[in-house]
């Protein structure tokens, strides 16, 4: 009972391929040691090719879920378009920063193809909303330590969305095995521009 | 140290709560019902600080019922039930003195013919399970729930699941806790089980 | 900005007390400098962006453009000084188009000291704040409790002793604009090297009177990363699913249809 990011544990990645994004995230939700939910999934979409994912403190998840939802859903009314990666981005940056002094508990990440050009585009923040822009990979969540490690040594420029399915995956698998808090499953989402692929993994479940 | 365990089988779900109210080192009541009835097809049972508990399950089942008596007597789904419990948990986290309230909640969808049970604990984290439980009970009784929990389990074999893990925290846990009531909800609502 | 939100303050002040810690904000531990030639200015800044002891981004930008020739280089905590730097850029620019006139760097200063020392030292932003404007050409910083400095040359964050030792050794009054770029950078590059909080690459951002901004995003790149031994791609098939579900994206395409002329009903 001290850290409010590892109460429930849990961890996401997202990585850049050519033309296309993976986005993946662990299935645990425990309250401290012991394990409550093996499907609590952590990523959510926004329109058919933007993904936002969420670790943390699940209250908060959950309740940055629902917000997002909320204001995209707005979004789309006024726009008569779905979000772009860029802008929900700026947008989880805003709402996060307007509670500055009294942050949600949570790391998010960011990862989409631009619904016009198919860019693709990731991002993480801190709980502050304060974005970190990358070209490779994104980490989050109780395992990001090791997810760093393996990400800076597996992840490798251009890789097509199969290649990219097996590198993203086997960085998160590996990951969360050392990570008490995270695993339990796991789940990944590679998105090119005319398809969504959502697999879920086989994974030790210890 | 209450005891509140929710299984859900394929056409109901069996919620047991402890019998016994405690306060420091005394049992004071050993007929205390744990649970409240928010709608016909919605049962929640609680744990958690002594006052908040009874006062949060009534202010959640008045504002149920006030809810269905203005729109036209729809009544809550199982997930709008858990979605406005943990809304409120969620909203009291950021207040003065939050509620200190976890709980279960056992439902039944009529319009999909489902059986739910969520489980929401004081910060407002929710999730939908086969089978939970809140405070120690869950360290004893996970193991053995996830053993013999099978998909297909009908409320018999429910009841008989549920008779083990009874057995086990009545042979593990450190004090009395006086029984359980045993409750079940399923399409025709929500009914007491004597267990034999 | 609205107004910031303090409702998850109490929840937070209250989940402390229960013995919670506090989050870890993403912090640039960072050398920032700037120094000022005949002319114009120069700033600059090394990438690395830290959370706690893990290098949270290899190449972010401290740079931060506050009107087209007054640029500013933000040290502490990061949300921070993005967020600040962006809200007065805005105000700034709402402020030139209502004066009509080019802003100018000691009303960015002044806009910047103003909001910070409301917040009282709270909102984590130490920025060096340089540009040209009608006046010429200025360097100036401000610290997170709203004090101000003008000065020829400066340094801030936590690399800034190492950077301040080049820069005390090596600055002069005469410097060309190239030398003054070659000093600042080196400023950058002794934190770099010196300092654990700064990292990776430097940037710099120039600004000259009655010219242009320029800015050197990656000026200096002294840590690139070696080319990897070899690949670690996993053959097809290396990891087992459990189940797949596929989503189509239809892509709608529109094509203009022209008639030679227009179909009407000539019976009625």
């Amino acid at each position: 009972m001290s850290d409010p990011f590892s109460i429930n544990g849990g961890s996401a990645v997202a990585m850049v391929g050519k033309d296309c994004i993976a986005i993946a995230s662990d299935l645990r939700l425990g309250n401290q040691s012991l394990g409550v939910s093996n499907n609590f999934e952590k990523i959510f979409g926004f329109g058919d090719k933007c993904f936002l994912g969420l670790t943390g403190l699940a209250t908060d998840v959950l309740t940055l879920k629902e917000t997002f939802r909320f204001k995209t859903n707005l979004y789309k009314l006024r726009e008569e378009r779905s979000i772009e990666p860029e802008t929900l981005a700026n947008l989880v940056s805003s709402t996060l920063y307007e509670r500055r002094f009294g942050p949600y508990f949570v790391s998010p990440i960011v990862a989409g193809l631009g619904h016009k050009d198919n860019k693709p585009f990731i991002c993480g923040f801190d709980s502050i909303g304060c974005i970190d822009f990358a070209k490779d990979f994104i980490v989050s969540g109780t395992a990001s330590d090791q997810l760093y490690g393996m990400c800076e040594s597996l992840y490798e420029p251009d890789l097509e969305p199969e290649q990219l399915f097996e590198t993203i995956s086997q960085a998160l698998l590996n990951a969360v095995d050392r990570d008490a808090l995270s695993g339990w499953g796991a789940v990944v989402y590679i998105v090119t521009k005319d398809k969504v692929v959502k697999r879920v993994l086989k994974t030790r479940q210890d | 140290m209450d005891i509140i365990l929710g299984i859900r089988v394929q056409d109901a779900t069996i919620i047991a709560t402890s019998k016994a109210a405690t306060r420091g080192i005394s049992i004071l009541k050993d007929t205390d019902d744990k649970t409240r009835e928010l709608n016909a097809h919605n049962l929640i049972a609680y744990t958690g600080e002594a006052g908040d508990t009874v006062q949060f399950a009534e202010y959640v089942q008045a504002n149920i019922q006030l809810y269905s008596m203005r729109e036209n007597d729809i009544e809550l789904s199982p997930l709008a039930t858990a979605s406005f419990v943990r809304n409120q948990l969620a909203t009291s986290i950021r207040s003065r003195k939050p509620y200190q309230v976890n709980c279960l909640i056992a439902g039944y969808d009529t319009k999909k013919d489902q059986p739910t049970l969520n489980w929401i604990d004081y910060l407002g984290t929710q999730v939908e399970l086969p089978y939970g439980a809140h405070g120690y009970a869950g360290f004893y009784t996970t193991s053995l729930l996830d053993k013999h929990y099978r998909k297909d389990m009908v409320v018999d074999d429910g009841l008989k699941l549920l008779k083990l893990c009874l057995k086990e925290l009545e042979t593990r846990m450190p004090i009395d806790f006086k029984g359980v009531y045993v409750k079940v909800v399923d399409k025709d609502g929500i009914r007491s089980v004597e267990l034999d | 900005m609205a107004g910031l939100n303090f409702e998850n303050y109490q929840r937070n002040s209250y989940l402390s007390t229960k013995g919670f810690a506090t989050p870890r904000a993403t912090s640039t531990g960072t050398t920032i400098v700037g120094c000022k030639f005949p002319g114009g200015v120069v700033i600059a800044a090394d990438t690395r962006a830290t959370s706690g002891p893990i290098v949270a981004d290899k190449n972010c930008e401290k740079l931060h453009r506050l009107a087209p020739k007054i640029w500013c280089a933000g040290a502490g905590t990061a949300a921070d000084t993005e967020m600040v730097t962006q809200l007065i850029a805005s105000n700034l620019e709402l402020h030139a188009l209502s004066q009509n006139r080019e802003p100018r760097v000691i009303t960015a200063l002044t806009m910047l000291k103003q909001h910070l020392f409301k917040y009282q030292g709270h909102l984590g932003a130490y920025l060096i704040c340089a540009g040209v404007d009608p006046t010429g050409a200025h360097l100036l910083s401000v610290q997170a409790h709203g004090s101000t400095d003008i000065g020829k040359y400066q340094s801030l964050g936590s690399g800034s002793l190492a950077a301040m030792a080049v820069l005390e050794t090596n600055f002069r009054e005469d410097l060309t604009k190239e030398e003054a770029i070659k000093l600042c950078a080196d400023a950058i590059e002794a934190g770099i090297w010196n300092d654990l909080g700064s990292g990776s690459n430097v940037d710099v951002c120039v600004m000259e009177v009655g010219k242009d901004a320029e800015l050197y995003r990656n000026y200096l790149t002294p840590n690139v990363r070696s080319q990897k031994a070899r690949s670690y791609k996993f053959a097809p098939g290396t990891t087992a699913i459990l189940r797949e579900s596929v989503r189509d994206i239809l892509d709608v395409e529109e094509t203009v249809v022209s008639f030679d002329q227009m179909e009407v009903d000539t019976e009625a």
